[in-house]
């Protein structure tokens, strides 16, 4: 709640002066930038899952500027970076919205990476695979020679292989994008690119034209004051469904859209494991189904699980995934690029759920199951 | 139940009904509330729409599964602990449900999920079950055509335990290179699963097994010979050979279709048939082998209803519930009557 009247606050009158106040971070709660003396400050909180009260601390300064008393070298990233290694598709579509994929010298398993330029640089030796969480190659990782490496954490870093790094010389910045509960705090985190790249102008402007767009359009629906109709949200997997809480990513896009999430009374920090009896129970009244696994077509879904079949939600065909935009390797840009665009996929929710509010718009990252 | 003591009858009979009021209660007790009068109408076709399909659709299928796949995998485990004269084997001992796990982690594994799921959906609901077949299959093949070089029974129970082992470490490398959905999809699996089986899968599933509890069935007078020693049935002419292979390929088949279609249900092999001679009193293969299939049914479908935490909503694996609720029960079984070993 308390993101939304801040986001409110932001989104109308909220002024370009803004960005100038110490503390200046809109939505995002897992990271703050302070504009120090010279240099600034990037608090990173609970960048992994259950880390309860984590702070890691950067210190980003320019080129050849002193370090600042009573900070360790170690601490220190020098901006504007050179070389990048990401370790997640987002990181890559926050590169690619600033133009600054020149500086990727390493990406994890490009085999899922969407975009076509990096992909293209990956095939050409331009850009190196690094490897995957728990297999990475380490070599490969100190022979770049990054200026920073950008992280996401499961768990705690001891426990991957990425907690190693530090201690080769790599400067491992956990990035949280993927922990942030609104579409919009996600998106913030191209703030903390823009600085790291000298594109900060660049990457502020970009968050408050999508972060306007999105409010723009969330308050639209609102006004509308829509009957909400049930969205269902996810698949089964044997006899258990894995239920994502109502304060999620997709369950936001879903409020925001005019639509009545199916379990928006639970409020849990992950997802919770359901019967499927349960949730079939409760989805018999959903008139819309998302994001239903990697089903391509009602088929699979019929196939993967039969009882699913009898849903009336599965009957009626309104059944959407978000694999619109995948390449045939598995890459998928709901993953990468979605984050950068979230006006652009709450354009997909608004008008799938309520088509009558945007009725020219085609979609993006969306398809509808045959 | 001719000729035998009215004691033996009587627990028969009770565990008979045992089996059916556990198999009426996971009909009544699901995840949902559902009062007992809806269950029942919409068991006769005459409830609500949505409770219709709770009820045939989910309930159903899933304590006709319990039922069938708790008595299988019993069985297979009493083939197995009589064969190698081991009270420690269990139907995964000679890698038959490794073999199902290789199956399925080469499917869930290696293809990309993109691939298995646009790969025509026809195939999918039987994919899986496929390819623990095969797998389940292609052990049982190496396993017999050791078994009928080897005289000495104890060299086959390691070379099926080595082949267990090499198989567990080929998919843990296959794990180790897959991406998460992937993993949790075959993590998944080798929890247990009785929920998402078709009728006409539970038809395979019910034929497959019979005609492995069938074939075991007929082997109760050999087995019995078994008890005191490979020399003993010699001299009473059972040929071993030949005994052997009949009982190897009853216990893998019984094992490789509950696997195939319920993954890996571990322990319910193992510790039933121990229940079932101390409730029985008696190693005679005749009374054990109902027994022993009446007491897996009673242990899966008692799993089954803890499992959906009658209510809730939520569920937790069906394995670990056996397991779970199975060790202490076995435990104090074992504790009360000063150990097993003398019945071997």
């Amino acid at each position: 709640m308390a993101v939304t009247v801040l986001l409110w606050s932001c989104g109308h009158g909220g002024s370009p002066s803004n960005l100038t106040e110490t503390v200046t971070a809109y939505a995002a709660d897992r990271f703050t930038l302070e504009e120090m003396n010279g240099y600034t400050k990037l608090t990173v909180r609970d960048p992994w899952q259950n880390a309860h009260g984590t702070e890691l601390y950067w210190y980003l300064l320019p080129h050849g500027a002193a370090v600042p008393e009573g900070v360790e070298e170690e601490q220190v990233i020098r901006i504007p970076v050179r070389r990048i290694i990401c370790m997640s598709t987002t990181h890559l579509a926050m590169l690619r919205a600033l133009d600054a994929t020149d500086l990727l010298v390493g990406v994890s398993g490009p085999v899922l990476v969407y975009d076509s330029l990096i992909l293209d640089a990956v095939s050409r030796g331009k850009i190196m695979d690094v490897g995957y969480e728990g297999n990475l190659n380490n070599e490969l990782i100190v022979t770049l020679k990054p200026d920073v490496l950008i992280a996401y954490g499961v768990a705690e870093p001891a426990a991957g292989n990425t907690g190693r790094l530090p201690a080769l010389g790599v400067k491992v910045l956990y990035n949280a994008d993927y922990l942030e509960e609104h579409p919009l705090a996600r998106c913030e985190w191209i703030r903390v690119f823009g600085l790291l790249t000298g594109r900060e102008a660049r990457a502020d402007s970009l968050f408050r034209e999508v972060s306007e767009a999105y409010l723009g359009l969330a308050e639209k629906v609102r006004n509308g004051n829509p009957v909400r109709p049930d969205v269902l949200l996810g698949s089964p997997w044997e006899d258990v469904w894995y239920v994502s809480p109502a304060n999620s990513y997709t369950g936001r896009l879903i409020e925001d859209a005019g639509g009545l999430y199916l379990f928006s009374d639970l409020s849990e920090a992950h997802s919770v494991p359901f019967s499927v009896e349960a949730v079939f129970e409760r989805a018999t009244g959903a008139e819309i189904w998302l994001n239903p696994g990697t089903a391509e077509s009602l088929a699979d879904i019929g196939a993967a699980d039969h009882r699913m079949t009898r849903l009336p939600v599965y009957t009626s065909g309104r059944v959407w995934n978000n694999r619109n935009r995948m390449t045939p390797g598995g890459g998928n840009d709901y993953w990468e690029g979605a984050v950068v665009r979230p006006d652009l996929l709450l354009m997909d929710f608004v008008s799938i759920i309520h088509p009558e509010l945007l009725p020219e718009h085609r979609h993006y990252y969306y398809k509808r199951l045959q | 139940m001719k000729g035998r003591s009215p004691r033996l009858t009587l627990t028969m009979a009770g565990l008979i009904l045992l089996v059916a009021l556990l198999f009426v209660a996971d009909l009544l007790i699901g995840s949902t509330r559902m009062d007992a009068a809806e269950v029942l109408r919409s068991l006769f076709g005459n409830g609500t729409p949505g409770g219709e399909i709770i009820v045939t659709q989910f309930r159903l299928p899933k304590a006709i599964t319990a039922l069938i796949a708790g008595a299988a995998m019993s069985v297979s485990g009493l083939l197995m602990q009589t064969l190698f004269r081991n009270p420690l084997a269990g139907p995964d001992v000679l890698g038959v449900s490794s073999g199902a796990g290789l199956g399925v982690a080469l499917t869930v594994l290696t293809l990309t999920p993109v691939f298995t799921l646009s790969a025509g959906s026809a195939m999918q609901g039987w994919g899986i079950i496929l390819a623990a077949w095969a797998g389940a299959g292609a052990v049982m093949i190496i396993i017999m055509a050791v078994s009928a070089r080897m005289r000495d029974i104890m060299t086959v129970l390691i070379i099926g335990l080595l082949l267990a082992s090499a198989i567990s470490a080929v998919v843990s490398l296959m794990q180790y290179f897959s991406n998460e959905a992937m993993l949790r999809t075959y993590v998944i699996w080798t929890m247990g699963n009785l929920g998402n089986i078709s009728y006409p899968q539970i038809r395979a599933l019910a034929l497959s097994t019979a005609a492995g509890l069938i074939i075991a069935f007929l082997m109760v007078k050999p087995l019995n010979a078994m008890l005191l020693g490979e020399t003993f049935s010699r001299t009473v002419g059972v040929r071993m050979k030949r005994t052997r292979a009949i009982l190897l390929a009853s216990a893998s088949i019984l094992a490789g279709s509950v696997t195939a279609f319920c993954g890996p249900l571990a322990f319910i092999g193992v510790a039933v048939p121990h229940i079932g001679r101390l409730i029985f009193g008696t190693t005679d293969h005749r009374t054990l082998m109902p027994g022993v299939a009446l007491c897996g049914s009673a242990v899966l479908l008692l799993s089954d209803i803890i499992s959906t935490m009658p209510g809730g909503g939520h569920i937790i694996p069906v394995n670990t519930v056996t397991s779970l609720t199975g060790i202490p029960v076995v435990l104090w079984i074992i504790l009360g009557r000063n150990g097993i070993g003398r019945r071997f």
